[in-house]
Formats: structure tokens, sequence, C-alpha cells
């Protein structure tokens, strides 16, 4: 019997069934009952589907990534109702980073490139996103979004073609020259992106009405419109990873694995290399995009001057910081971004550095590269590989 | 003749001249690390940007213009030196990602901590060598003191850097080092100083074209003062071909005359554009660079 392969897995099912009932009772008084039983539904749902194919994850893989998936969609969504609205557009933010870290992860764990323009793909989809929106008011907010990802993957492809030859640091300066060039294209630009002062968005995102009726009813319209946009980044988040979990694991994601580990050896046993590459490339450039385009839609208008080098550079700590290639990584990362912030403001004023000083202005800086230095000597492996070690140790004891 | 020395052609022809030896100095210093140690430094802007504050700021108040670029010059030795010795020697034969991710990370580090300390408003170094055009029958020629300057003192320190590989034993020792390090090493060659020489030598020269731009009228030492220069450096090594020198110093001169015509005749926001597809067309037809011969990787 299958069933008796994994006998402990059976818990796991089993308590989120429980939880998803508690959750569900505890929820009720503050939301309407449909959110609620909702979540609810999900949950079990999710718990049930499991119960009942115990070994999901051996014969049903994607099955599997889109019940983990939905959990952690919902669970987050949940989440969403009881922050403040401050801590929800954080969250927001660090979703939508951790999309372009996720990006940037493939690009690097699957290839062993590295990409110092990803800031720039981010630009490229914030401002397409805006631009569109300006033009074209009527066009449904997916649609938009799907035109600015597919603007990134474009630009990514022109940029992508001299990587099919391009080995070591030539790809890492190549893009290093596209962020520094990004504020000069985007002035060469300058009549439909804005120049440096940026665009912004006709009219803020808000639920239709008849969702709105859904949320809380005596909440202030600000929250609601800053949660209704948490929720939808989270949700693309969630789609986003789903997808990349799935390429993670297609031929094409061991394929790039393979060049990573061995090119040479890839490419005997029939592996076409430029193609790979190129396709990590423009993944990686879509993703970012992506990321770029919900910060336009967060935010309600887009600063081409955020878009810069040093950015660039956060998203790579970032990634190395949470873990090179792994899905886990870019979730771990995407929270760092979310509340570094608030923790770095916190940790200054603390410490007694003026707010206004230049430390205090330059500390985000100084904080990312050196935890960058310090994670690439001591843990290349990063936040995943430190926690994939105590679990072996755990197990080893 | 007079015409002909104030035509547009010829002032653009001076100006990219000016620029480009800039462009080539750093080139050169990025390709002298990377013969050696075999690493792209991300830092190679970053890492002379602190050595002028250093020497500029820190240690040399008012002593003059050239104990300034002495001082600079010699704390861009040093920090070119320990930074070989700290960071990068624990990089050597580790993927190649890894140095790049670090020295990207030293670079955002030294932006920061340089921007913290002296802030981001740009602080001039005076020259003694006059910004202003000469004149030719009451037309401007593209040419100053000051540029004349820039080139000659960037002239002398590319020859000075190929006779020291040409002509001394320490570079043969260099040269040998870093083709057959296990061979040099058999040899009697102190290969891991050599590669630490190679970082002081290459910081030093990165400095000298710093303090170069830093000195220049009208830009002046910011913390990010670099970062445009050190990718059309980049660019210029990676045209010419990152085991280069000469390839390194002749396409930075190119590229500089050729971005002084686009921004003159078409738009100045478009000579970064101009560099990158420069940049992509040549890496696509000749990845390796133009002015090295591919060369057949051993698996």
């Amino acid at each position: 019997m299958s069933r008796l392969v994994f006998p402990r897995r059976q818990f796991l099912p089993a308590g989120l069934l429980v939880a998803g009932l508690v959750v569900a009772f505890v929820v009720t008084p503050r939301l309407r009952d449909g959110v609620a039983i909702a979540v609810a539904v999900v949950i079990a749902a999710a718990s049930v589907a499991v119960l009942v194919m115990p070994n999901v994850r051996q014969a049903h893989p994607v099955i599997a990534r889109a019940l983990l998936t939905l959990v952690a969609l919902d669970a987050t969504l949940l989440l969403t109702f009881f922050l403040s609205a401050t801590t929800d557009f954080n969250l927001a933010v660090g979703a939508a980073m951790s999309i372009v870290l996720l990006g940037l992860s493939f690009l690097t764990g699957a290839s062993g490139q590295i990409s110092l323009g990803n800031s720039a793909f981010m630009g490229v989809g914030a401002l397409v996103v805006a631009m569109w929106a300006d033009h074209h008011a009527t066009t449904p907010i997916v649609v938009t979004i799907l035109i600015a990802v597919a603007c990134g993957a474009a630009v990514g492809l022109l940029l992508g073609l001299p990587a099919t030859r391009l080995r070591g640091p030539y790809l890492a300066g190549m893009t290093l020259a596209f962020v520094v060039a990004f504020p000069a294209l985007d002035n060469l630009f300058s009549s439909w992106t804005g120049g440096d002062a940026g665009l912004e968005l006709p009219t803020p995102v808000t639920s239709p009405h008849w969702l709105a009726g859904y949320f809380s009813a005596n909440t202030s319209s600000f929250t609601l419109g800053t949660i209704w946009m948490t929720d939808m980044t989270v949700i693309i988040t969630a789609v986003a990873f789903f997808l990349m979990a799935n390429l993670f694991a297609s031929r094409a994601g061991r394929a790039m694995r393979l060049i990573r580990d061995n090119d040479v050896a890839a490419e005997l046993v029939g592996v076409s290399l430029p193609r790979a590459r190129v396709l990590a490339f423009i993944v990686s450039a879509a993703y970012a995009a992506l990321g770029g385009a919900l910060w336009t839609l967060i935010n309600n208008s887009v600063s081409p001057p955020t878009y810069t080098l040093a950015l660039s550079i956060t998203i790579l700590s970032l990634m190395v910081i949470g873990g090179i290639g792994t899905i886990p990584g870019a979730i771990f990362g995407g929270v760092i971004y979310a509340y570094s912030t608030n923790v770095i403001t916190w940790f200054t004023s603390h410490v007694g550095i003026g707010s206004q000083s230049n430390l205090a202005s330059q500390m985000p800086g100084i904080v990312f590269g050196a935890l960058l230095i310090l994670t690439m000597l001591f843990a290349p492996r990063g936040l995943t590989g430190a926690l994939h070690r105590l679990r072996e140790w755990r197990r080893d004891r | 003749m007079d015409a002909f020395l104030t035509s547009r052609i010829v002032s653009d022809i001076l100006e990219g001249l000016t620029n480009g030896v800039i462009y080539g100095l750093i080139a050169l210093s990025l390709v002298l690390i990377w013969r050696s140690a075999g690493i792209l430094n991300f830092a190679q802007g970053a890492m002379p940007m602190f050595a002028t504050y250093l020497g500029v700021i820190v240690f040399a108040g008012d002593f003059g213009y050239w104990p300034l670029v002495a001082i600079s010059v010699a704390a861009g030795f040093v920090l070119g030196g320990t930074t070989e010795r700290v960071l990068v020697r624990h990089l050597y034969g580790k993927p190649e990602i890894n140095p790049i991710v670090v020295m990207v990370g030293f670079l955002i580090v030294l932006e920061a901590v340089a921007a913290a300390i002296w802030s981001t408003t740009p602080r001039g170094i005076p020259s003694p060598f006059s910004p202003i055009d000469w004149h030719l029958g009451g037309q401007p020629v593209a040419l100053s003191p000051f540029s004349v300057y820039e080139i000659v003192t960037a002239l002398v320190v590319m020859s000075l850097v190929a006779a020291l590989f040409r002509f001394t034993k320490l570079g043969l020792q260099l040269r040998a080092s870093a083709l057959a390090p296990e061979v040099s090493r058999l040899l009697g060659v102190r290969v891991n100083r050599m590669l630490t020489l190679g970082w002081v030598l290459s910081t030093g020269v990165g400095t000298i074209c710093t303090v170069l731009v830093a000195s220049n009228f009208f830009t002046g030492l910011t913390p990010q003062v670099m970062d445009g220069i050190f990718a059309f450096g980049f660019i210029a090594a990676a045209v010419g071909g990152l085991d280069s020198p000469v390839g390194a110093v002749v396409s930075g001169v190119t590229i500089g005359i050729i971005l002084q015509f686009v921004g003159d005749y078409v738009n100045s926001n478009a000579i970064i554009l101009t560099a990158l597809i420069i940049l992509i067309v040549s890496l696509m037809l000749r990845p390796n660079g133009i002015f090295t011969k591919s060369a057949a990787r051993r698996v």
C-alpha cells in the first residue's frame, strides 16, 4: 500500500484541517462571513486533497506545488486583513521584490550567471505600466501588467543575444552598463517616460464593487485600497512562484542546472547552450519587469531615479542572503526587503545616529553591502543553506 | 589652418581624445587585474575613488596639488594591496560568480561609507592647469592646458606600465606568474606577492585616473564619480579584450572619440546608448575582444 510509505506525512494535512477550522471560527467575527468561509474551505480542501493522496509529492508534483502555493497564499491573504495599512504596504513592496529575486535566482542558480541590470528591467516594467495606463485607461489591469512583462522580456531578449556566447564576468559587466545607461535612456525618450520626474497613474487601482462588499464594512477607504492592492500583489506573486517552481523542475530547468555545473557536459548530452542561456536571461528580465510593474501600481506612480545601480546591488544582496537558486531564498529576501527599512531606521535611531545625518541615509548601502560580502565569504548558500544544515544536524543527532 | 583646427570635427576628435585616455586608463587597470588574477574587479572605480578621498581630504590638507596627488596614489597602492590580502585572497579558485559578488558588495560599501563621511556634495581639487580652451584667431580650440595635462599624464602612465612589463625583471615575473603560476613558483617567483603587486599596480593606475577626473573643474570628487566612467572603461576593456592592455587603451581612446561625435551630432543622452550598442555588437561578433587571439578552452 502506497499509503504506508510516508505515514508521518498524514499528520500534517490532519493538523492543517484542524487549523483551518479553528482559524475560521476565530476569524468570523472580524470579517464578513464570505471571506472567513472561503479561507476555511481552501485550507480544508487542500488538506483533504493531501490526505487522500499521501504520496502526492511523488506522484503529482504539480498538484502538490499548487496546493502548497494555495495554502501559503491563503495564509498571507488572511494576514493582510489584520496588519496595519503601513505594514500591508511594506508587505506588498516586499512581495513584488520577491518576484524580482526569484527571476535573478533562476538566472544565477540555473545558469551560473549574474545580472546587475535587474533594477533597470524593473524600471522598464514600471514605466511601461504607467505609460500604457496613461494612454489606454480602460485596459484591464491584468492585461496592462502582461504588456509590461512582455516589454521587459523583449528588452531582455535584445540584451540577452550576446549572452549566448558570453562567459564569466562579461554578462555582469554588460548588465552593469545597462543599468548605468538607464537614466540616459529614460531621458532620451522623456516625451513618453516623463524623464526624471516620472509618471503618475491616472486612477489608483481599486477593488471592484462586487468584491468590496466582502471586506470588513467599517474600515476606511484608504485601508481598503491598501488591502486590495496588497492582496492583488500577493496573488500575482503566488502565481509567479507557482510557475517558476514548475519551470525549475521542468526539462528546461534541469538543463540549466547542468549548464551551471558543467557546460561542456551539458552540450555533450544535447542541451543547446545558447537557447538555455537566452531563455534564463529573458525569464529573469520578465520577472523583474513584473516586479517593477507592481511597484508602480502599489505607489500609483513611477519615479525612474529609483531604478539605480544601488537597487540592483540590493537585489543581488537579497538573493545571496536568501540563498542563490532557491525558492525559499526569494521569499526570505522579499520579507527582509519589506521590513529592512524599518529595522535599519530603528537601529540607527537607537544607536544615536541623527536621522538627518549622512550616515543614516547611507546605512542601507553599508548594511546590504557588508551582508553581501560576509554571506558570500562565510555562508555562500545563504539563509536557505543555513536552514538546510540545521535540519541535517538535527536529523543526525 | 586655423579654421581647420577650430572646426567642429577636430574639436570633437580632441575632446574625444581627452575623454578616451581616461576610459583607456580605467580599462588598463581592469586588464592588469584580470590578467594577473582572473577577476573582473567591479570595485575598480570605487577603490580609487576612496583612495582619492583619503589622500585629498584626510591626509593632505593644504599641501598644494602635487603632494595631494602623490599621497592619493600612495593611498591607492595601500588600499589595493590590503584589499587583495584581506578580501580577494579567499576567492581564488572559487566559482566565478563569487569574486564578482564580493567586489560588487565592496563597491557599494565603499560608496556608501564615502558618502556617509564626506557627503555627496562634489569637492573640487584645484589643479594648477587652466580649464579654459586656447583660442586661435578668435575661435576656441577644444584643447585646454588641463586637457593636455590629462592626455600627457595618461600616456606617461601607460608607457610606464608597458615598460615595466616589457623591460624589467619584475615585469617578467608578473607576466610569468599570471601565465603559469605553478611553473613560476617552482622557478622561485613569489606568485602570491606578484598577485598582490598586480592589485597594487592596478589600483594605483585607477587612482591616477580618478585624480585626473576629480581635478577637472567641471566634475569634482563625489562618491559616485567613477560609476559612469567605470562603465565606459569596462566597455573599452571588453571590446578590446580583457587580456590585452594595448587593446584596452586603443579601444578606450576610439570609444571616447566615437562617443564625442555621437554626443555632438545626435544627443548627449544617446552617448551611453551608443556605448551599450558598441558593446553588444562587439561581444556578439568577437566575444573575447578584438585584440585577443581566440583561445581554446581546456576541459
